[in-house]
């Protein structure tokens, strides 16, 4: 038994007065994939939160439970339910990778038999707004949803390649103190990424994604469709250039110098998905980085 | 084939300060809230003192949990980081890279996949439920489950604001600051592996306790429904119990020792009676730990088998139930028989 995507959603907050809510645009872009696989939210086994800015920069309950939450009050309503659904829901933080680290926990659940579907939720924005520095990550959110799959179509296998020697490569933390532009300390949230991330992003893809072909025996021209992360700014760009691969690896459009962060992936997956070159593609690999440095890869196979 | 997993090392690291009940309430002018400590049950808690922080915390008790260990660092297959709170450098929050990440770098663990979880007190056992599953897929064959809590910060925090005895910030003064962490091992033996059960968020009951960063001062602020959050995870944990006592088969007076979440004595009594009423059983042991180190969130469970641990107060064999309430609301239980971990401490 394997697992395949059933649907991928994804949103970016309208245009309005209100400061965009990380737990807002994840409620929303999971019902709206719910939506349109027709699936009933009290059917999830997992619900996973991927997104790293939160808002408020909430600790507790998890994210995922707020989503969960919001997504299940909404159908009660709708369908006259009282009875709570049996879902688990939690919350990962692994920078760029957490989108596919979430689908590999639901992938392993699915495979175990635990449960029959789940739905992994990225979704990023500013967590105290007008509160932080160099933050140049687009308001958005992503909803995979997840069910089996009986043939071999699928995910078939997940791989993490760890780089420690590059950690200190991109830090972002929140610190109490004075800004230029408040007469009062605040909590703020400041992002402080080297010149040389994204570089070292691409010498880790490509050594991981090298090592990843190696053990799937196959060579990189029988990968169809490359889905990169977006973040950083330049690295799909690099990646394409150095693997010398074109219409194969999927880039976003550039929204000027902000980027796509745990969502990333999940934005370059639905523009392949809409124009049908997901489902008509053999093999796809999915390359996440996040900080640390870590690589994560998968191979789907339709 | 499915394999097991089973607990092959704990290790702690208590913070440097310690704050007595009576210290913290003299703090106070309202009369109500001098019974606090009757009503909980803790006398001191843990605190971090200058320079010790979550991931100060979290590191040295993974380094602790080492030296009870067979294994050396590169034999981790898998480091995941646990804590709600996530302060590097006193109360700075770091939110990339993850906290297991420099763990594992700090550690020496180069061939560990590293990612940290978040799900308010529930988080260490939510952790052996993701390991649990990869452990079953024969992916890893270890997995560290680490966490430090730095939550004295939203008692001062409560310290500052609580006017009145009805004050939704009143739980924050049952919190302490820990670090914990376990190892997991692969096992083939069946009756020796643990049996992950029951694992649900009662959503509809999310909004009874939050925690979030504070704007305007350094570190967070908690505010809980005590009342309401209690009697919702009494009432909804006991299908959950009775669900993963079917799965192990065994009866509620099997259990040697029932580890709850360390929230305060008279609400784990309470539970322990509401239980009581319903299976018409008890377990031998109820686990009340929190007189000395307050409530410490994710890493109760783990602090109370170390304690227990130390003191040779477990025998092999001994069948422990780790029950989970935390915020969400998030229930789960975990079963496992002692094994022969007992042997390596307390000495």
């Amino acid at each position: 038994m394997g697992t395949e995507i059933k649907m991928v959603s994804v949103i970016r907050p309208s245009v309005g007065f209100h400061h965009p809510n990380s737990i807002s645009l994840g409620a929303r872009v999971a019902r709206q994939c719910l939506n349109d696989a027709d699936i009933d939210p009290g059917s999830l086994g997992l619900l996973i939160n991927a997104g790293v800015y939160r808002y408020k920069n909430t600790g507790e309950p998890a994210i995922a439970a707020l989503i969960q939450k919001k997504i299940t009050d909404r159908d009660h309503i709708k369908n006259g339910r009282i009875d709570p659904p049996n879902t688990f829901s939690f919350d990962i933080n692994n920078g760029g990778c957490g989108l596919l680290t979430g689908i590999e926990i639901i992938h392993g659940a699915i495979k175990n038999g635990d449960i029959a579907c789940g739905m992994v939720v990225a979704g990023d924005a500013e967590p105290f707004f007008g509160l932080s520095e160099n933050f140049n990550i687009n308001s958005a959110a992503a909803a995979v949803l997840l069910d089996k799959s009986g043939d071999s179509k699928g995910f078939s296998l997940f791989r993490t390649y760890t780089f420690p020697g590059y950690s200190e490569e991109l830090v972002s933390s929140s610190f109490y103190g004075k800004s230029r532009f408040l007469r009062k300390c605040r909590n703020r949230l400041n992002i402080m990424q080297k010149e040389s991330f994204p570089d070292a992003c691409v010498e880790c893809s490509v050594k991981s994604l090298f090592s990843f072909l190696d053990e799937l025996k196959i060579s990189l021209n029988e990968i169809d469709l490359i889905i990169p992360s977006q973040n950083p700014l330049e690295f799909p760009q690099m990646l394409r250039k150095r693997l010398g691969m074109n219409g194969s690896l999927i880039e976003l459009e550039k929204t000027g110098n902000m980027v796509f962060h745990t969502a990333g992936p999940a934005f370059a997956l639905k523009k392949v998905w809409d124009d049908k070159r997901f489902h008509n593609s053999g093999n796809v690999i999915f390359l996440t980085i996040g900080s640390g440095i870590n690589v994560s890869l998968t191979l789907y196979k339709n | 084939m499915e394999w097991k997993c089973q607990i092959e090392s704990i290790g702690v690291k208590t913070p440097g300060r310690i704050l007595t009940t009576s210290e913290l309430i003299g703090k106070f002018r309202i009369p109500c809230i001098r019974k606090f400590g009757l009503l909980t049950g803790i006398n001191e808690r843990k605190i971090c003192s200058a320079g010790e922080d979550s991931f100060s915390l979290a590191e040295d008790a993974a380094k602790n949990c080492l030296h009870h260990s067979k294994y050396h660092p590169e034999e981790l297959d898998m480091i995941i980081n646990c804590s709600i709170t996530k302060y590097k450098g006193g109360l700075s929050h770091l939110y990339e890279p993850s906290f297991s990440a420099l763990i594992g770098k700090s550690l020496g663990a180069r061939k560990a996949i590293t990612f940290d979880i978040s799900n308010a007190c529930a988080g260490m056992l939510t952790g052996v439920y993701i390991a649990e599953k990869y452990f079953r897929q024969g992916i890893i064959r270890t997995c560290m489950i680490v966490s430090g809590e730095y939550i004295s910060n939203l008692c001062t925090h409560a310290i500052k604001k609580i006017r009145t005895p009805l004050s939704s910030e009143l739980s924050s003064l049952t919190l302490g600051d820990y670090g914990a962490a376990a190892i997991l091992e692969r096992t083939s033996d069946e009756k020796k592996g643990l049996t992950v059960s029951g694992f649900a968020t009662l959503s509809k009951y999310s909004s009874l306790c939050v925690g979030r960063q504070n704007r305007n001062s350094p570190g967070g602020v908690m505010k809980t429904k005590s009342k309401k959050i209690h009697q919702a995870a009494i009432t909804e944990s006991v299908p959950v119990v009775k669900e993963a006592l079917q799965k192990c088969g065994m009866s509620f007076s099997e259990i040697t020792w029932l580890i709850p979440h360390q929230t305060s004595r008279s609400s784990i009594i309470s539970g322990a009676n509401h239980y009581y009423d319903y299976f018409r059983e008890r377990p031998e042991q109820v686990v009340i730990t929190l007189k000395e180190t307050g409530n410490t969130a994710s890493t109760t469970h783990f602090l109370a088998l170390y304690k227990y641990l130390e003191e040779k107060r477990f025998h092999e064999n001994d069948n422990i139930m780790l029950l989970c309430m935390a915020s969400g609301l998030v229930i789960g239980v975990v079963i496992f028989r002692m094994n022969d971990m007992v042997k390596r401490y307390g000495h």
